[in-house]
């Protein structure tokens, strides 16, 4: 009884660090990812406009005047509680180069200047852009204050004319090309840092003593120097004038510098050599646990060393694989500052795409809908590299 | 026999050269930063120590660092406040919800760092504190806190209990026990845990971008916009200095350790 209690007790001092982490990263981040969804910007800004739409039809041509007079009312609105800035980003998103006219109009509405009736003249003679039938079933949609239209424009795909789900335009479409490249480009540094840390290790595990503790830690030393500096370093030594290429020019091996920095190369070698002490790490702790007497009894029943090290060694290190490329592709995934300052224009993975929309334009819809998919695909692979070695390891139990 | 020399030979050589991949990037920059030329290049055209001086001369590099050791000195102290108790909650007790605390816990760690910090950007703007020091310490220690936990906890799982009891009979009250008798044997493990929390935040690029604005830069903000501009050598002179500055502190954890293990030898002997 006294020891349960204890237990209680001492379960409380977590509570600080698990309050800290809830209210501090677990709600902000939660915050963030709602604005997928969020469409309150629109509904709350347009509130008149859009009942008064409740019942048009686009087929029926350019709203009546309550339309008109609403909008105009919204606007002003708008326009006195400084939000007029934030609505023209929302329509220009949907309707490109709208901006302007609803900022414009918003002006002019909360001026007075659209004050003569009818008012549908009125705005129609002042700010033409307005007889866009298109711009009037956008706004006729947002009556929700919630939208799918981040979630959809994330893969490429956004709602037609009759609200029904369709493909945007192939320039258009670069959110699908995104997502796949960084799903390859991670898949890709994952099985060079497989097939580059198994012998690795091996050679660590083999070694002598000395040797093996000194491999060790030169393959740590880098986990301790930050990403920064690493992908920084990546730069100077593949640079036209840097080392590689000088020798290169040197040995006569090309004749003039190799474009090396920027492209899909220097983000492939840069990320391997980042990733790849953590799945050495993880071959390594698994390798040294298993006994070398295996092989050795391999090779003296008469296999081939090849034969003997795929068919006995390379199962038992399996899992310390499996969880060294489940590290590396997770990190993998969500890597930012490495294919900003190394890859080129056509190298850029999702978190690129999702810093752009926050900072550049400030569209963060498109960047929570982004954030949120990168995260469901990090689950996705998550479970699927869990699936695999749940599966693995039953699979060696019954063995 | 000769064959599998050989092959010993051969897998010798792939280790010396994969890790001469991974290390010799991180020597190189060394003599290219002792460049007198005004760009870098390599084979060094003439050597001085003249970016180095820069860095000294030039007031935003000093700013930037005292920024980055505040920064990372006080995450350092909150995430060793909240996780060496909630380290000796996970390590000693044993309730439902365990796996959930560990899960939320480590949620910083795995959330990719962008929308760490575009989430962290959103909150802090609508109370007013980017910009500010103290939002940066707070989003560093939420990503700093999973690892002081992991190795506080590693290092209560060899902690024999029973000397708590010995302390309880002897009359010492619950913070005495843990002042004089857990903290000086966890302490390896705490000092590791502290050292690798201020490596996270004193490295740490994107929140730091996101949440500083000019007189709040950190040192790798600082780097980071200096790459993007372009590099100068006194780049790679900072490149250095923060490598042998890595250096310096994998020497004290390497000794902590051994020392650790010796004790730990002395105690069971």
């Amino acid at each position: 009884m006294k020891r349960r209690q204890r237990g209680g007790m001492l379960a409380l001092l977590t509570a600080p660090l698990v309050l800290f982490v809830v209210i501090l990263f677990l709600w902000p981040v939660a915050r963030f990812l709602a604005l997928a969804v969020d469409n309150s910007d629109f509904s709350n800004n347009l509130p008149r406009t859009i009942a008064a739409l409740a019942d048009w039809k686009a087929e029926s041509g350019l709203p009546d005047e309550p339309v008109f007079a609403a909008l105009v009312e919204d606007l002003a609105d708008a326009r006195r509680a400084g939000k007029e800035g934030v609505l023209a980003q929302l329509v220009n998103q949907r309707v490109v180069g709208s901006r302007f006219l609803v900022i414009k109009t918003a002006k002019d509405a909360a001026d007075g200047k659209l004050d003569m009736r009818p008012v549908r003249d009125e705005v129609l003679s002042k700010q033409a852009g307005w007889k866009n039938v298109d711009l009037w079933q956008v706004i006729a949609r947002q009556q929700s204050a919630r939208t799918d239209y981040y979630l959809l424009a994330s893969l490429d795909l956004k709602r037609g004319a009759d609200n029904t789900i369709e493909a945007v335009s192939d320039d258009r479409a670069i959110f699908v090309d995104a997502l796949l490249r960084t799903i390859w480009i991670s898949i890709v540094v994952t099985v060079i840092c497989a097939v580059l840390a198994v012998p690795l290790a091996q050679a660590i595990v083999s070694a002598p003593q000395v040797w093996s503790k000194l491999m060790f830690a030169l393959i740590l030393f880098p986990l301790w120097t930050s990403l920064l500096v690493r992908t920084v370093i990546w730069i100077i030594v593949l640079q036209k004038n840097g080392p590689v290429n000088s020798t290169l020019l040197a040995l006569g091996i090309v004749g003039e510098p190799l474009d090396l920095i920027y492209t899909r190369f220097s983000l492939y070698l840069a990320m391997v050599q980042v990733l790849l002490p953590m799945m050495v790490l993880s071959v390594v702790a698994v390798m040294r646990r298993v006994p070398t007497t295996y092989m050795r009894a391999a090779l003296s029943l008469g296999a081939p060393w090849l034969t003997a090290w795929r068919r006995v060694q390379l199962p038992l290190i399996l899992p310390g694989i499996l969880s060294g490329g489940a590290i590396v592709f997770v990190f993998a995934l969500g890597y930012y500052i490495t294919p900003t300052l190394v890859g080129g224009p056509t190298d850029q993975m999702i978190s690129s795409y999702i810093a752009f929309y926050t900072n550049n334009t400030l569209n963060w819809g498109m960047g929570a809908a982004l954030s949120l998919q990168l995260l469901m695909i990090l689950v996705l692979f998550a479970f699927l590299f869990w699936t695999a070695s749940a599966l693995f390891r039953r699979k060696a139990h019954v063995a | 026999m000769s064959a599998d020399r050989f092959r010993k030979w051969l897998m010798y050589a792939y280790a010396a050269t994969l890790l001469a991949f991974i290390i010799l990037p991180l020597l190189i920059v060394v003599p290219m930063s002792l460049t007198s030329s005004n760009s870098l290049a390599f084979p060094t055209p003439g050597w001085s120590l003249r970016w180095y001086a820069e860095l000294w001369v030039d007031q935003r590099w000093p700013n930037a660092l005292w920024n980055s050791v505040v920064i990372g000195l006080s995450t350092t102290v909150l995430a060793s406040l909240l996780g060496i108790p909630a380290a000796i909650g996970l390590a000693w007790s044993d309730f439902a919800g365990k796996r959930i605390i560990y899960a939320i816990i480590a949620a910083p760690l795995v959330t990719p760092v962008v929308i760490v910090g575009v989430a962290a950007f959103s909150f802090f703007a609508t109370l007013g504190l980017v910009g500010n020091k103290l939002s940066i310490i707070l989003v560093h220690t939420a990503m700093a806190v999973p690892v002081m936990l992991t190795t506080v906890v590693a290092s209560l799982s060899t902690f024999d209990r029973t000397l708590l009891r010995a302390a309880a009979s002897l009359g010492a009250g619950t913070m005495r026990t843990f002042f004089k008798v857990v903290l000086p044997l966890i302490a390896p493990g705490v000092i590791t845990g502290a050292i690798i929390a201020f490596i996270i935040s004193f490295d740490e690029v994107v929140v730091a971008s996101f949440l500083s604005t000019g007189a709040e830069r950190t040192l790798p903000r600082m780097i980071f916009s200096g790459v993007r501009e372009s590099i100068s050598p006194a780049i790679a002179a900072v490149a250095v200095l923060l490598i042998a500055f890595s250096a310096v502190l994998l020497g004290v954890i390497a000794i902590l350790q051994s020392r650790s293990q010796t004790l730990r030898a002395k105690v069971s002997a």
